[in-house]
């Protein structure tokens, strides 16, 4: 019920932004900041650089929340969609990809789950999707890991997989097919 | 076997949204991507499905309080002005007005008649949240009280519980603030007595202390209910 209340509470705010209501933007921002800035810290690696686009992200909620259909969208898919975009935009504008430590798929370790999870999210979908990628093969898994993670592009984890370009291709959108059959389930 | 991929899986374009959501793509391909979105709908609502399909995987990612001078940075660029043009100048203000004149007669006709049948009785909620009934409140709008009465709820170090009154268009008003050791009557506002009707809901947020000052939750909301009748 309360997952539920936080999700209306900042839709109800994003739609107020399009008004020019600056406590609307600021309602979203302390509510969902804190998830925002991990997201973009995971990727980019670096605070300050973290906090340049988080303060992107929200200038960009104020321009676009009018774009924000509260009728097909979660706010919080919406929002961190917007926190990724904007840091592997970074990522790819000032240097390659983060983290470029070989990847050994057979020893690839799940991060820690739970502990983490906001109280924003949906826990259903989180368990759902979670079930799907668990069943992926090993190195499938470690190559969406890679890319969602870490913002690396099909050559980094070629590199770091240590196999040919075609092959991680062939490998990334094999595993896109499967997640989305298993999500269609 | 370097490129082996089943085409007939997916059309181009889905596997396409979906590098794009996954964030594999390079920077050539995501602003090819990107301006795509921004003119052919039906492209951008796969990239959004992708979005959707893969948010949960981001729960994972640990919570990192932002410093505070990042917002302070944000509110700098925002425009100073929250609205352009006076209500004097606003024709739909004006509209309004001529419409509310108009209606007026009527309204007040009707009123005289609700106010007539109207013994108003009243309403309860329990405030629940994480498995806890936190608080039970009981409204009576007739005497403008609201009166809430802690349950299980554990006061927080730093924090404060303020109750909030959300009616049917979603917007909290404040209310007041609550404590976790006795019972607080507050007062309805005059002007929130009309939304303290059934099924409008009753949340409980965490405040620095003396509550929020922007007249909307800022902290999390920990427990909610509906009103109900008595």
């Amino acid at each position: 019920m309360d997952l539920d209340a936080n999700r209306s509470l900042i839709a109800a705010a994003l739609g107020r932004i399009p008004a020019g209501d600056r406590a609307a933007l600021q309602t979203v921002y302390r509510l969902t900041s804190a998830k925002l800035f991990g997201v973009c810290l995971r990727i980019l690696g670096e605070r300050g650089e973290a906090e340049d686009v988080l303060q992107e992200v929200y200038v960009t909620v104020w321009r676009k929340a009018a774009d924000f259909d509260a009728g097909r969208a979660s706010p919080m898919t919406w929002l961190i969609a917007i926190a990724r975009n904007r840091s592997i935009d970074r990522l790819r504008a000032t240097r390659q990809s983060r983290k470029m430590d070989p990847i050994e798929a057979a020893a690839e370790i799940a991060d820690v789950t739970g502990g983490a999870n906001s109280a924003v999210e949906s826990m259903q979908a989180d368990a759902r999707l979670h079930g799907c990628i668990n069943g992926l093969a090993s190195h499938e898994r470690a190559a969406l890991r890679g890319a969602f993670f870490d913002g690396n592009t099909y050559e980094d984890l070629a590199a770091r997989m240590k196999v040919p370009l075609g092959t991680m291709k062939s490998w990334i959108r094999r595993a896109l097919i499967k997640l989305k059959a298993c999500l269609e389930q | 076997m370097t490129d082996t991929f089943d085409h007939s899986s997916l059309p181009e374009d889905e596997f396409l949204a979906a590098e794009y959501a996954l964030g594999v793509l390079s920077g050539a391909d995501r602003a090819g991507v990107e301006q795509r979105v921004t003119r052919d709908h039906g492209f951008a609502r796969l990239v959004s499905d992708w979005e959707e399909r893969l948010a949960p995987w981001s729960a994972e990612i640990s919570e990192v309080v932002p410093p505070p001078q990042v917002w302070d940075r944000i509110a700098a660029t925002l425009p100073t002005q929250t609205q352009t043009g006076g209500l004097w100048q606003s024709l739909t203000f004006w509209r309004g007005f001529s419409f509310a004149a108009g209606t007026l007669a009527a309204a007040c006709l009707a009123a005289l008649i609700y106010l007539g049948t109207l013994t108003q009785q009243p309403l309860i909620a329990t405030i629940e949240g994480g498995g806890h009934r936190h608080f039970v409140a009981t409204i009576d709008a007739s005497r403008g009280t609201v009166a809430v009465v802690p349950a299980a709820f554990s006061p927080d170090a730093t924090r404060v519980p303020e109750l909030w009154l959300i009616p049917a268009d979603g917007k909290p008003r404040p209310l007041g603030l609550l404590r976790a050791d006795q019972t607080v009557t507050l007062t309805l506002p005059t002007d929130l007595a009309a939304f303290a009707k059934k099924d409008a809901v009753l949340a409980v947020s965490l405040e620095p202390p003396g509550g929020s000052t922007t007249g909307l939750p800022t902290g999390p909301v920990i427990a909610t209910g509906k009103l109900t009748s008595l």
